[in-house]
């Protein structure tokens, strides 16, 4: 009896880590493009005034680890959403108070991971993006990682492949990885790519 | 073999827990005057056929910008060269003059000696350099690339037992990964210095108060720490995570206001500054490494 209880019990764990996390909506950002491209155009203007990145770090997206960025000196501080420490410190360090907590919400209600920009160069030249992540509804199996979408906002078009995938540029072939991902076309512009880790 | 047969093999090679190493060859010193001296006497238009991604401008850019500001050293986006990224500063610190020298010979002749180590990198990391992309500013950096690069073929531990040889995108492997010994050994080799560390890669140094421990030590000291980034910049949302240490970062100074802990550290090209507990304290350090200055 217990043997075979035993036989159960590993064939499931088997069973269980040879299935990955399936993300319920293949089609998040199209359902949801209107809110999610709201954020990243007020997360461009905001931060284009003063740096900064976002992040959610608990599961009920109510601790958010605030990163003020500056020439000299990063400060990276973690705060509960009711806390009066958040606005006191972003009007400490000359932010957009207003203009932030509306972005947290946004964020917080459309599920919004991250958000930060992102620099990198073409001919030499300095460009941007803007990477978000988005931590959709899923089936998580034991041991299976979390799965999130990211998104990256280019400024200008990208080169894709037939596949759809990102390339590094119209000359080469190569496709392009962030952070180790290759992404995928929703626009000219704007890029997908499903991952295990938010940022 | 499997990532899953790799993080076994490594389990079982426990490293020491107090590690120390004696001063190597130690330098004789240089200024940021005379490595200045240096750099305009050279022809910085000349391209080296032994670097064929590396373009001339952005290698002599970055070694005056490494020379102005040596806190601007920056390992790259998403890559595993934190390790040699804390090795720049403590370098630059000791010998900018050894730094320019060194990485002029490696750009002339494809090999260079540096406080009596010998540097003859592979012809897959002459290639890869200057070629790098996607990592930030380290993408118009090619003196960094280079010195990064070189640094990673050059030593090695036990994290890069199944990949020796640089392939593209290794940079972002184990290819380039560091270990706590090894680190020390990287430090000791090339600045010539007494490193002393506590710690391991898998279990934390038996220190009862972290910040007493590096309070005491700061001022008299460079101090390097090994820790667990994952935890005070998390990737995923999961609670149970395996805890292993993940980055190398320089302390700058360390202070302590109602149980929170505010520290200041170099590590990507800049200083960041973090409130942590001191719980959370002890939980992220892994290694403390004490240099002599």
């Amino acid at each position: 009896m217990i043997g075979n209880l035993f036989t159960v019990l590993i064939s499931c764990l088997l069973l269980a880590t040879s299935c990955s996390t399936k993300i319920i909506s293949t089609n998040y950002y199209q359902e949801k493009k209107g809110t999610v491209d709201s954020i990243e155009s007020r997360y461009e203007k905001l931060n284009a005034r003063k740096p900064f990145a976002i992040a959610f770090t608990d599961k009920k997206l109510n601790i958010i680890s605030l990163e003020m960025i500056s020439d000299s000196l990063t400060r990276i501080y973690e705060f509960n959403l009711g806390e009066q420490r958040l606005g006191d410190t972003l009007l400490k360090f000359n932010y957009d108070t207003a203009g932030i907590y509306y972005l947290i919400r946004k964020m917080q209600q459309t599920k919004v991971t991250w958000i930060n920009s992102v620099d990198y160069y073409v001919n030499d030249q300095p460009q941007q993006l803007i990477y978000l992540s988005i931590k959709p509804v899923t089936i998580r199996y034991l041991f299976s990682p979390p799965k999130y979408i990211a998104l990256g906002y280019f400024r200008t078009a990208q080169s894709f492949d037939e596949k759809g995938r990102l390339l590094d540029n119209r000359r080469t072939k190569q496709v392009r990885k962030i952070k180790g991902q290759v992404f995928y076309r929703i626009t000219d512009r704007i890029c997908y790519t499903i991952t295990d880790k938010y940022r | 073999m499997s990532t899953h047969y790799k993080s076994v093999f490594y389990l079982f090679l426990l490293p020491f827990f107090f590690l120390e190493s004696r001063a190597g060859n130690v330098f004789s010193g240089s200024t940021k005057k005379e490595a200045i001296e240096f750099l305009d006497q050279i022809d910085q238009t000349k391209k080296s056929q032994l670097w064929p991604n590396v373009k001339p401008k952005l290698f002599y850019d970055n070694l005056k910008l490494n020379l102005e500001n040596p806190m601007s050293f920056y390992p790259g986006r998403s890559t595993n060269f934190c390790a040699y990224g804390a090795l720049s500063y403590l370098v630059m610190e000791k010998d900018p003059l050894g730094y320019v020298r060194f990485m002029n010979d490696l750009y002339d002749k494809g090999e260079a000696i540096f406080n009596a180590n010998h540097f003859k990198p592979s012809k897959a990391v002459m290639v890869a350099a200057g070629s790098l992309q996607f990592k930030g500013v380290l993408d118009i950096r090619h003196a960094e690339q280079v010195w990064f690069l070189v640094l990673a073929d050059k030593f090695k531990g036990y994290l890069n037992f199944f990949n020796k040889r640089y392939h593209d995108d290794d940079e972002n492997s184990f290819w380039a990964a560091t270990n706590l010994s090894k680190f020390n050994r990287m430090v000791n080799k090339m600045c010539g210095v007494h490193v002393k560390a506590v710690g391991s890669d898998l279990i934390k140094p038996w220190v009862k108060d972290p910040y007493s421990y590096l309070q005491k030590r700061i001022d008299s000291n460079i101090i390097s720490l090994y820790i667990n980034n994952r935890i005070i910049h998390k990737k995923n949302h999961d609670k149970i995570k395996f805890s292993i240490p993940t980055h190398f970062i320089i302390l700058r100074q360390i202070r302590k206001e109602n149980n929170m802990i505010t520290l200041r550290y170099w590590d990507y090209g800049g200083e960041t500054e973090m409130q942590i507990s001191t719980g959370t304290l002890k939980k992220i350090i892994f290694g403390i490494i004490t240099i002599d200055k």
